[in-house]
């Protein structure tokens, strides 16, 4: 899968696309773990192309999550796609996640 | 309610009292009417015979006298031969006591106005003497005078004369001289004292008399007074001479009888009634007693018939209660039973009674077709209680257990703690792989199952002791693989030991000849085969009720379609990429829609790495099998390990309800694995973790 992460306009836009399994979301881990510390900027992350994401993949994405809420920014997923979503939903974080 | 029924009870037997009471009353009025006819009938024919009696003894002295009278009137013409005239005459009748010639006044001038020659009969001689020298005028005498006057014969009303008391009647002739005057009345003198005992002489009853009246009423003769008081007597002559009515003394029966001729005397019959219908009474005494002990019985038995119609009643009621209950046991009973069944599989389970002490129940589990039969020690409402608890207890214990001789041993275990009343239980289970036809099972002492696989055969169990024997019976556990289109065949001793009138059996060797005709019919799906041994068990038992519960149970593995694959995996998340590849491979080729592909990988992939992270400590290397089943209507993944001990299941729900802060990182595997599959099982085996998912399509 690719991972992408640049800073634009005072926010990260997030890029994730491929497959998140298991074994993806260790390497993608490594990239994203600095978001955990946003510093109070919000997160957009784009998941257009992404085709399917596993628990650890949500991990990350909710330790993104705690991270700008403990700052007071937000964090933004985009054009996910309805598989996706269902796996959300499963798991409650359709409620705590922001979509556009 | 009580005292209604007793009332009527006392109703019914005054009511037969009061009607036996008048049948009786009018058949003895009926009686009493027919004896007093017959009294009366009787008594006229003696009083007609003695009447008769009299009236001879009458006739005998009127022909005397007719005899004699030319012999008299010759001897008007000498005074003195008149006496020797009446001797004669006299002597000729032993009932003519005594004879006179009453002269008109002064027809013998020579001797005196009156002249009165008498001849009697006295100790055994003549005595002759002239009455009229003793002052008798005999003119006066009323039989003279009427004598004379009518100038015909007549009798006297009897009298008693003498000294002896005589009774007498004189029978008065007038005799004519040559010129036809009246010169004398001859008198003969009949005794009547023979009468009064003549009278008396018979009677059927002690206190019944007789008596002899005159043509007005006079007592003639009568019973002795010794026999009958004269008080008696004068009080029937009362009622006789109508000075006392008849009515007034019930007690008498009186009877007349009248001469049919002068003097026309009467005989009286006198009964007492009392007398006469003593044996009547007595008979109505008895009949009463009779009447009485019958009417007893009657409410003894009325009673009886109350009681024991009441004790019927309510056996009745009871058994109709007691026959509801067993129904309604026997619906919950059935409805306990499998009702909805697979194309590969069918039961039945007939009753022998209302309810019944076999059993037999299957459920699918992860792709395993977990099933038992069972029959319970006797049969009846006791076997089948013990039926629902061992039904119960194979329900808890086989869902959550794979073995199928762990089963029973849990199984025995629970059924061995409470089983004071001794029964036991006969018991087969099964469990058959739908993917792989691995079938395991242990038997605990039940028939043993056919297998028609081209031929027809008996599974080898090894029959272990049955359940509820002793509590650490070990049961063993077999194994084999069914080949695609084998037919396993269970059933109870109902099937084999169905008989006949004869009391034959139907067999072991019936139900397989039977298994072989259908099989070379091409007789195999379970519900035809069941209906073929049912219609077979019951057409050999014939009218012979059927003698134990019939319950039989087939499955039949053939399966279609089945694809499977695995793969072995190196417990390492770098090896997950392989993973995906196999499910995408393996949902490809089924075919499976994609997003639900998604799903299982997903599920399947969360599960392997929960299986990863947990049941290898770190550093230790292992390997991670995923066997992948399908039969084009679900999917069956099951991932075995031989890590740790380690059940995912048993892992605490995640609450997906929390918000952001109190969402924890970890637990969302597992609840995505349960989400995503429609069942979910761990079991530890052989040092091996097996966790069973299955996903329909």
């Amino acid at each position: 899968m690719i991972t992408k992460v640049e800073e634009q306009d005072g926010r990260f836009a997030v890029t994730l696309e491929g497959e998140m399994d298991t074994a993806a979301a260790v390497e993608a881990e490594s990239i994203l773990k600095p978001l955990y510390n946003s510093d109070g900027k919000d997160v957009v992350i784009e998941c257009k192309n992404l085709e399917y994401i596993a628990s650890s993949g949500l991990r990350i994405l909710l330790g993104i999550l705690k991270g700008a809420k403990a700052a007071g920014s937000s964090v933004v997923l985009r054009n996910v796609n309805d598989d996706i979503k269902n796996v959300f939903k499963l798991t409650g974080f359709i409620d705590i996640f922001k979509f556009e | 309610m009580k005292n209604k029924s007793w009332l009527f009870r006392v109703g019914i037997v005054v009511m037969a009292a009061v009607l036996v009471e008048i049948i009786s009353i009018i058949q003895y009025e009926r009686v009493q009417k027919i004896m007093r006819q017959e009294m009366n009938d009787r008594s006229q024919i003696i009083l007609t015979a003695l009447a008769d009696d009299i009236v001879h003894n009458l006739e005998i002295t009127e022909t005397t006298m007719n005899e004699n009278v030319l012999e008299l009137r010759r001897s008007l013409a000498h005074p003195d031969s008149v006496y020797s005239a009446i001797k004669h005459v006299i002597d000729d009748n032993p009932h003519v006591i005594g004879g006179c010639m009453a002269f008109v006044p002064g027809y013998y001038p020579s001797k005196g106005r009156l002249y009165e020659p008498y001849v009697s009969k006295e100790n055994g001689g003549f005595v002759m003497r002239q009455l009229a020298e003793n002052g008798h005028d005999y003119t006066q005498n009323e039989t003279f005078r009427r004598a004379a006057t009518v100038k015909a014969p007549v009798w006297s009303d009897p009298y008693v004369f003498g000294p002896d008391s005589l009774k007498f009647a004189t029978y008065s002739y007038p005799l004519m001289d040559r010129k036809g005057r009246l010169a004398a009345v001859c008198g003969l003198d009949l005794d009547l004292s023979w009468l009064g005992d003549t009278l008396n002489a018979r009677h059927h009853y002690p206190s019944s008399f007789r008596l002899l009246l005159t043509q007005s009423g006079k007592l003639v003769a009568g019973p002795s007074s010794k026999r009958i008081s004269p008080e008696v007597v004068h009080t029937v002559m009362e009622i006789l001479s109508g000075k006392v009515p008849a009515s007034a003394h019930p007690e008498y029966a009186l009877m007349k009888g009248a001469m049919d001729r002068a003097p026309y005397w009467q005989v009286v019959q006198v009964h007492r009634t009392d007398e006469v219908f003593e044996r009547m009474h007595r008979m109505r005494r008895q009949q009463m007693l009779f009447i009485l002990l019958a009417l007893a019985i009657l409410a003894f038995m009325i009673n009886r018939y109350a009681h024991n119609d009441k004790k019927l009643r309510e056996a009745s009621q009871e058994q109709a209660r007691l026959g509801g209950e067993l129904a309604v046991a026997s619906r919950i009973q059935h409805e306990m039973l499998p009702k909805t069944f697979p194309p590969f599989v069918y039961g039945s389970l007939e009753p022998a009674r209302e309810v019944g002490g076999d059993i037999f129940d299957f459920f699918n589990r992860d792709g395993k077709l977990f099933f038992c039969i069972g029959d319970v020690s006797g049969k009846g409402v006791p076997s089948a209680i013990l039926m629902s608890v061992v039904h119960s207890i194979f329900r808890m214990t086989a869902g959550n257990e794979n073995s199928p001789s762990r089963i029973l041993h849990v199984m025995n275990q629970e059924l061995c703690r409470s089983n004071d009343s001794n029964m036991f239980i006969t018991f087969f289970v099964g469990c058959l792989d739908l993917y792989s036809g691995e079938l395991i099972f242990s038997n605990a002492g039940h028939d043993k199952p056919f297998v028609m696989c081209g031929t027809v055969t008996q599974l080898d169990t090894k029959a272990n002791l049955p359940l509820g024997v002793f509590p650490d019976t070990n049961f063993i556990e077999q194994n084999c693989t069914l080949a695609p289109g084998t037919t396993l065949v269970l059933y109870t001793d109902g099937l084999t030991e169905a008989k006949n009138i004869e009391r034959r059996q139907f067999g072991l060797a019936g139900v397989q000849q039977l298994l072989e005709e259908n099989m070379t019919s091409g007789v195999v799906t379970p519900v035809d085969l069941v209906s073929s041994m049912s219609e077979a068990a019951h057409s050999f038992a014939g009218s012979a009720p059927q003698s134990d519960d019939l319950t039989m149970l087939v499955i039949r593995y053939a399966p279609e379609n089945l694809v499977r694959e695995s793969i072995t995996l190196e417990n390492d998340i770098a090896d997950i990429s392989k993973l995906s590849a196999f499910v995408k491979g393996f949902c490809g080729s089924i075919p499976i829609e994609r997003s639900a592909a998604a799903n299982i990988r997903l599920a399947l992939e969360e599960a392997v790495v929960n299986v990863m992270k947990y049941a290898f400590q770190d550093g230790d290397k292992g390997t991670v099998t995923v066997l992948a089943d399908s039969n084009r209507q679900e999917l069956r993944f099951t991932v075995i390990d031989c890590g740790i001990p380690f059940n995912p299941t048993s892992v605490m729900e995640v609450d997906t309800t929390l918000d952001v802060e109190s969402r924890p990182i970890g637990g969302l595997g597992i609840h995505l694995v349960r989400r995503l599959t429609d069942s979910l099982h761990y079991q530890r085996m052989a040092g091996r973790n097996i966790l069973t998912m299955t996903k329909k399509i």
